[in-house]
């Protein structure tokens, strides 16, 4: 009898937990920071603050926001495989979508600044938001840049990119610009040289 | 002998030809007047806070025929797609959409919106979800086809409730912190215009005329805004902590717009005419009522009592109480199939 009400005690203590199975969860490693030129800096959900400077590895986990101050460059690796590096002021969120039967996407949600990002091979799905426009990619290569009045500007190096705002979605293909403002679809992509989108982050990625 | 012969032999030359008949109006009625074919019971959607679940209920029997994981934490507010397919749920403590497969009665994705995912409202079309996030002080705009994020519109302080105009061209957003409703132009996504409404305002709903009709839930009154002019054109006192509205009829009388009141555990019945606003009716429910919803017919409730754990379900036209539903914890929301 004992050990029947210690069961129920429980079980009835297991549901008035509720359900265990979250789709996040702040102690599962997403990637590593794995270079900074000056600082970056990490701020993790709780506030607490964590700092990289030169090579190191630093965890990154769902929800951590990461900084890099003036003359800052830093490069991160999500365990997938994914390489992305951050250009100077600039600051972002690690986020991650969950779908059933799919990968997991991971998002980059980017507030200011610039960003550099190549996926690889395979299906690793990134998307990078800004307030007025997402940039969905597999298998790319590019470079994100958000002005201070929110206006995204996308270049592409490699592969095909679905720059999507509210009004519609267009494929940007390799070498071209497009541009995203809030109430419009983005520009029409146009030719331009992909040099400068790709050289600033040279440095941190060696 | 004979009489009867011929007679035995008309009336079975009339039951045949009335058979026949008879068949050929079956053949006909086959071909014109198919009974329809029995549509699904409607279902009742609550999302229960602070057991991170959403009760799936049967409209006709009122019994619970499932709870769904939402798979995130503090499930607050509901919107179902109009082909009933879709229910997007938010998640306060996890600033996430949980997406729930209605058929298969599952949480098929969680999506990453922003801090204090409040409420969710759908455009006009469903290809957007709309989500004020409290701790951000913006709108995410969800892609109901791929789950994407398409872009953020800054609102005012705390953003809590959400509606979209009858022709789609504003939506409707109010915040708590700075007492206001933002009125944004949907084609440009900026915000054209803010209307001071009261105390921390809340909830917001499109009413059968189109008007809209909010609580100030820091206060006791409920206010209305013409879309025409976009103008607070009415507000009325209806007791302390007014949570949510829907519209229904008492019998020949309505549409009235039926206020869950938190503080009286009462649902308020206020004639729905701005001009002359006044409460009709009075029904006792269970303990702090928040979420209300009605039938499509505008005969029955559903209301959500956050303090009692239950469901119960009002007749208007009664005024009666005719079914209470147990829940989850803390239930704040209710939607309905059509």
């Amino acid at each position: 009898m004992k050990r029947f009400i210690f069961a129920l005690a429980v079980g009835s203590a297991i549901s008035l937990a509720g359900p265990v199975a979250r789709v996040t969860a702040q102690t599962v490693q997403v990637g590593t920071a794995q270079n900074a030129i000056g600082t970056l800096v990490v701020v993790r959900p709780d506030g607490v603050q964590e700092r990289l400077q030169g090579k190191g590895s630093l965890k990154l986990f769902e929800n951590d926001v990461l900084m890099t101050e003036p003359s800052s460059q830093a490069l991160i690796e999500f365990k997938e495989g994914i390489q992305v590096a951050l250009n100077e002021n600039t600051s972002f969120k690690i986020l991650s979508r969950w779908e059933k039967d799919k990968p997991v996407t991971r998002i980059i949600r980017l507030k200011h600044g610039e960003v550099w990002a190549k996926t690889g091979e395979g299906p690793k799905a990134l998307e990078v938001e800004t307030p007025v426009a997402t940039a969905s990619v597999r298998e790319t290569e590019f470079n994100l840049k958000v002005q201070e009045d929110g206006q995204s500007v996308l270049t592409v190096i490699q592969g095909i990119v679905e720059f999507g705002t509210p009004f519609g979605t267009c494929p940007i293909r390799p070498s071209t610009i497009s541009y995203g403002v809030r109430g419009k679809k983005c520009t029409k992509p146009a030719p331009t040289d992909v040099a400068p989108a790709t050289s600033w982050a040279s440095a941190v990625r060696q | 002998m004979k009489r009867m012969e011929t007679l035995t032999g008309i009336l079975g030359s009339s039951l045949g030809l009335s058979l026949t008949v008879l068949a050929g109006c079956a053949e006909i009625s086959d071909l014109f007047s198919k009974p329809p074919a029995e549509a699904p019971a409607p279902r009742i959607y609550v999302a229960n806070e602070s057991s991170n679940s959403v009760s799936v209920i049967d409209a006709n029997k009122f019994e619970v025929i499932g709870t769904v994981d939402a798979k995130n934490h503090s499930t607050h507010d509901l919107a179902l797609t109009r082909d009933g397919k879709r229910l997007f749920a938010t998640n306060l403590a996890s600033g996430r959409v949980s997406v729930i497969d209605t058929q298969s009665l599952e949480t098929i994705a969680s999506i990453p919106t922003g801090t204090r995912a409040h409420v969710v409202t759908l455009t006009n079309d469903n290809r957007q979800a709309w989500v004020a996030n409290i701790g951000e002080d913006n709108i995410s705009i969800v892609d109901t086809g791929n789950y994407r994020i398409l872009g953020t519109i800054p609102a005012g302080k705390g953003p809590t409730g959400l509606a979209f105009s009858h022709d789609g061209r504003f939506a409707y957003v109010s915040n708590q912190g700075d007492k206001t409703v933002n009125v944004i132009d949907t084609a440009s996504h900026q915000i054209i215009k803010t209307i001071p409404v009261g105390a921390n305002p809340h909830f917001l709903v499109l009413s059968p005329d189109g008007r809209i009709w909010g609580t100030n839930t820091g206060g006791n009154d409920i206010y209305v805004i013409d879309p025409a002019t976009n103008e607070k054109v009415a507000s009325f006192e209806v007791g302390a902590q007014p949570q949510q509205i829907a519209f229904a009829f008492k019998g020949i009388q309505g549409p009235n717009a039926y206020v869950t009141v938190g503080s009286l555990n009462k649902v308020i019945a206020v004639n729905a005419d701005p001009k002359n606003l006044r409460i009709v009716d009075q029904i006792e429910v269970g303990k702090s009522p928040n979420g209300i919803w009605a039938n499509p017919e505008g005969t029955r409730l559903y209301v959500a009592n956050q303090g009692s754990n239950e469901l119960q379900v009002l007749d208007t036209g009664t005024s009666q109480v005719i079914a209470t539903v147990p829940v989850g914890r803390k239930p704040i929301r209710v939607v309905v199939s059509r």
